[in-house]
């Protein structure tokens, strides 16, 4: 009972902030609200016993990405203090999109009866992590590391200042199609 | 809380980062819409992982999962917003319609 | 055994062997003269083996050529009997004459097409004996199909003139058609009886369709009523030419072949009819024609026709040796009227009868020439037309109530009128122009060729004997009433000729220089080309323009409409190409639970 208590809080405080990160004007602030969904994902991993995730959501995502966000848009917006205004579009479209994705994920999950039958399994802690990951998959393990080096080096080629070289474009003039969807 | 449950809340967290995806203008704020929806299928790695359909095999698959995702994630991340940088020092800007040229 | 097949292949591969040597050897060929006397050396060649198997036995040589398994449908060889070899002797030595002749007459070419004209001469010679030796009849029709192709050759040999390559083309898609009848005729044989050989027995109703369809053919090659059109305006080829292929050899290709395929033809007795018919028609309708024309070739060319309607009449009342004989000796004489006729054009330069006049004092040897080939196709008793066109009045006398004589009788008289008013224009009188009244004899190349025919059509006659001897029947000569009044009617023409004046032959002859003004047949069939096949195309066109092109460009525009509707989804945005990327997912999902 307290659990379905925690869960339902839990997921409101989730869906609420995501609500906030698509919807606030600030993208700074929606940079931050982005944060507090990813805390209370992190919170509901620890319900699931992975609380091993939970940790490495939080200082992954919140301490890095968020963070990461945040400074992406400070650097690419000229801002007033901390007020950086967010574009959105109007229209029915993003609405009916996502309700109806929503309603199709939703009826096949309500409609898919093994689900209920579901059952828990013994918890996985760190260690089984560690000795999957090190052991039974440690070549899947160093792909990704590699693949993280690479979109590192990636990033830094893509990212740096050229000063001399290409010239900056002109900003032309704002399109018509922007506004009109 | 069972498995619907957080499968139910994660196509919510879900669709709602769709919805930003298809309404925001900044592609930084795409980029934050699209971090949503990832952690919204990292959500759902590890509920299955915690409960596990009983046909499914093997050592932790959930959480193995969701660890992979997360360093993709990051990694995707880094490389989208190095491409922001850029497309902030094309344009001056970061809004979407402006890298159009894929129209004609 | 052996000496009869090399000697018909001397005849037949020396010709072969020039014609392919100056195809490859265009070096040689564009320097004329050598051409020239390879052509004449093969042509000797081939009338000194012709003339050597008039003295040996028949013979006979297939190889396979044709095969399906085991079976052999078609074989190609040499074939050397009676027949093959009187016309083989013909066709070698008029053909000898006119290239002998040719060597003056085409003097004045430049050397290439002095050489171009010998070569075909002498693929011409091949494909010609090709025919005449043939042992069945789709070896026949391969040579009948290549004399078509050297004679469209060499009347568009000026093919620079507009009006010669017209001719050209005209020829040969008049003969083409007609070539369709022999084509439908060999395949009707062959299913009917599995081989093309001469000499089958046919159920009735086959033997008249297949002799139909090759008369067709006939009526096509030998310029019979109504597909004559063409010859006449064949006369635009270099005179010896006309001399050659549209006089002696190749035209009589037609009467050749029905006396070849005489077995076959002797089983369809209506076959027969419409050939008497036909011939009959064509010969007095030609000899109109031949009247009022004022173009010396155009006469001979249309009395060719006529007189190939005789050999077509003969055969049609069955007498093969009659058909076959007329065919020899108007070979030579003709050939020589023609030679002569191409002498007098070379010194006078013109083809009109107008232009001449007075020619018998400044070429006695063309006239003495001239004189005896027409005198000869006036049927003059003596002369070698005679006895051949007796043969002939005899073959048609009684059949279909005497018609067909009386009309062959009028035909002969018209025959030596219009040879006479020639004779009058041309040689007697005063010269019309100044080239006729200072003309004189060619060379020796061109005389020599004119005293050898001359000299044929003078005696061939007296050589009937032996000549049905050699198709194995019996010839007795013997002057009665139908040679009487043969004789009559050429002489009367000839009386005519020289005593009326010119003006009163055109009152005369008024009424066929209207139908030849307007030279009817030819315009009946551009009416009925203009009126069936121009509008059925362009019906057809209309068709293809409208209904099938419209088809195409309304597959095109609706294709480009589309791209040009689909464009829109194209926008660049990315936010567009993930809603995409939802809605097509989401499908997806729903579809998989909810179905």
């Amino acid at each position: 009972m307290s659990a379905s208590i925690g869960f339902g809080f839990v997921a409101a405080c989730a869906v609420l902030s995501a609500l906030f990160v698509v919807r606030v004007k600030n993208l700074v602030h929606a940079a931050l609200w982005l944060g507090v969904t990813l805390i209370a994902t992190a919170g509901l991993y620890a319900m699931l016993d992975a609380s091993f995730l939970a940790g490495v959501q939080v200082l992954l995502y919140v301490g890095g990405v968020s963070v990461l966000m945040i400074f992406g848009v400070m650097i690419t917006r000229k801002h007033d203090g901390l007020v950086v205004e967010a574009e959105s579009t109007s229209g029915p479209r993003g609405v009916f999109a996502a309700v109806g994705l929503f309603a199709v994920l939703a009826t096949s999950i309500v409609m898919t009866p093994e689900l209920d039958g579901a059952v828990a399994v013994e918890t996985v802690t760190a260690r089984h992590l560690g000795r999957s990951l090190l052991v039974d998959h440690v070549l899947a393990f160093e792909v990704v590391s590699l693949l993280l080096l690479i979109a590192i080096i990636g990033a830094v080629v893509l990212a740096r200042r050229r000063d001399h070289g290409v010239e900056r474009k002109e900003l032309p003039a704002p399109r018509r199609e922007e506004v009109s969807s | 809380m069972t498995l619907s449950h957080c499968l139910i809340l994660a196509s919510a967290l879900f669709a709602i980062g769709v919805y930003g995806v298809l309404t925001r203008k900044q592609v930084i704020a795409i980029l934050i819409s699209v971090e949503l929806m990832a952690n919204a299928a990292n959500l759902v790695f590890i509920a299955f992982g915690r409960y596990r359909v009983p046909s499914a095999v093997g050592a932790a698959p959930g959480q193995l999962f969701a660890l992979f995702s997360l360093a993709l994630t990051v990694a995707e991340v880094a490389v989208g917003l190095a491409l922001v940088i850029l497309l902030y020092r094309s344009y001056g800007d970061t809004r979407v319609g402006l890298a159009s040229e894929l129209k004609s | 055994m052996m000496r009869p097949i090399l000697l018909a292949l001397t005849a037949l591969l020396a010709p072969a062997l020039v014609a392919l040597s100056l195809a490859v050897a265009p070096s040689v060929r564009r320097r004329g003269a050598p051409a020239a006397a390879l052509t004449i050396l093969a042509s000797l060649a081939s009338f000194g083996a012709a003339v050597a198997l008039l003295f040996e036995h028949s013979a006979r040589l297939t190889v396979p050529w044709l095969r399906t398994g085991a079976r052999v449908i078609a074989e190609v060889g040499v074939n050397v009997d009676g027949v093959s070899t009187s016309m083989l002797v013909v066709v070698t030595f008029v053909a000898l004459c006119v290239q002998v002749f040719s060597l003056g007459y085409m003097h004045d070419e430049s050397p290439p097409a002095f050489g171009r004209y010998f070569a075909y001469h002498a693929l011409f010679l091949f494909s010609m004996n090709l025919l005449v030796l043939a042992p069945n009849l789709l070896q026949l029709f391969a040579g009948w199909e290549l004399v078509g192709v050297t004679s469209y050759l060499l009347i568009g040999f000026y093919y620079k003139k507009p009006s010669a390559a017209h001719a050209a083309v005209k020829a040969f898609w008049v003969t083409k058609f007609a070539d369709m009848g022999f084509l439908f005729g060999l395949l009707t044989l062959f299913v009917a009886t599995g081989s093309f050989s001469f000499n089958v027995a046919l159920t009735p109703p086959v033997a008249v369709a297949v002799t139909l369809l090759f008369f067709l053919a006939v009526v096509g090659k030998s310029a019979q009523f109504p597909l004559h059109v063409w010859l006449p305006d064949a006369m635009e080829g270099p005179t010896p030419v006309s001399a050659l292929l549209h006089a002696a050899t190749m035209v009589a290709a037609g009467v050749f072949l029905v006396v070849r395929a005489d077995p076959l033809f002797a089983q369809a007795e209506s076959t027969r009819t419409v050939m008497l018919v036909v011939g009959v028609g064509t010969a007095l309708f030609a000899a109109l024609l031949a009247l009022v024309q004022t173009d010396i070739k155009k006469v001979l060319a249309y009395s060719t026709c006529s007189q190939l309607g005789y050999m077509i009449a003969a055969l049609g009342a069955g007498s093969m040796l009659g058909g076959f004989f007329h065919l020899t000796t108007h070979a030579f004489f003709k050939a020589l009227l023609f030679l002569a006729a191409g002498s007098i054009i070379h010194a006078v330069g013109s083809n009109e009868l107008s232009k001449m006049g007075g020619l018998a004092r400044r070429m006695p040897v063309t006239f003495a020439a001239f004189t005896i080939g027409a005198l000869s196709l006036a049927a003059v008793p003596g002369f070698s037309g005679f006895f051949s066109k007796d043969l002939v009045l005899e073959a048609v006398a009684g059949k279909l109530g005497s018609i067909p004589l009386a009309l062959l009788v009028a035909t002969a008289f018209l025959t030596a009128f219009y040879m006479g008013r020639v004779l009058v224009v041309a040689f007697l009188g005063a010269p019309s122009s100044d080239e006729a009244a200072h003309a004189h004899e060619a060379g020796w190349s061109m005389k020599l060729p004119l005293l050898a025919l001359a000299a044929l059509s003078l005696v061939a006659g007296f050589f009937a004997a032996p000549f049905a001897k050699l198709h194995g029947q019996a010839y007795h000569f013997h002057f009665g009433g139908v040679a009487a009044v043969g004789t009559a009617a050429g002489l009367l023409g000839l009386v005519l000729a020289y005593t009326l004046s010119s003006a009163r032959i055109a009152r005369a002859t008024r009424a066929v220089s209207e139908l030849a003004r307007g030279s009817a047949v030819d315009r009946f069939y551009e009416y009925s080309f203009r009126r069936v096949t121009l509008v059925l195309s362009d019906s057809l066109a209309w068709v293809d323009r409208y209904v099938v092109d419209g088809m195409i460009n309304l597959l095109g525009y609706r294709t480009i409409d589309a791209g040009r509707g689909m464009r829109p989804l194209q926008t660049g945005m990315a936010p567009d190409y993930v809603l995409a990327v939802v809605v097509g997912a989401a499908s997806l999902a729903a579809w998989t639970v909810l179905r």
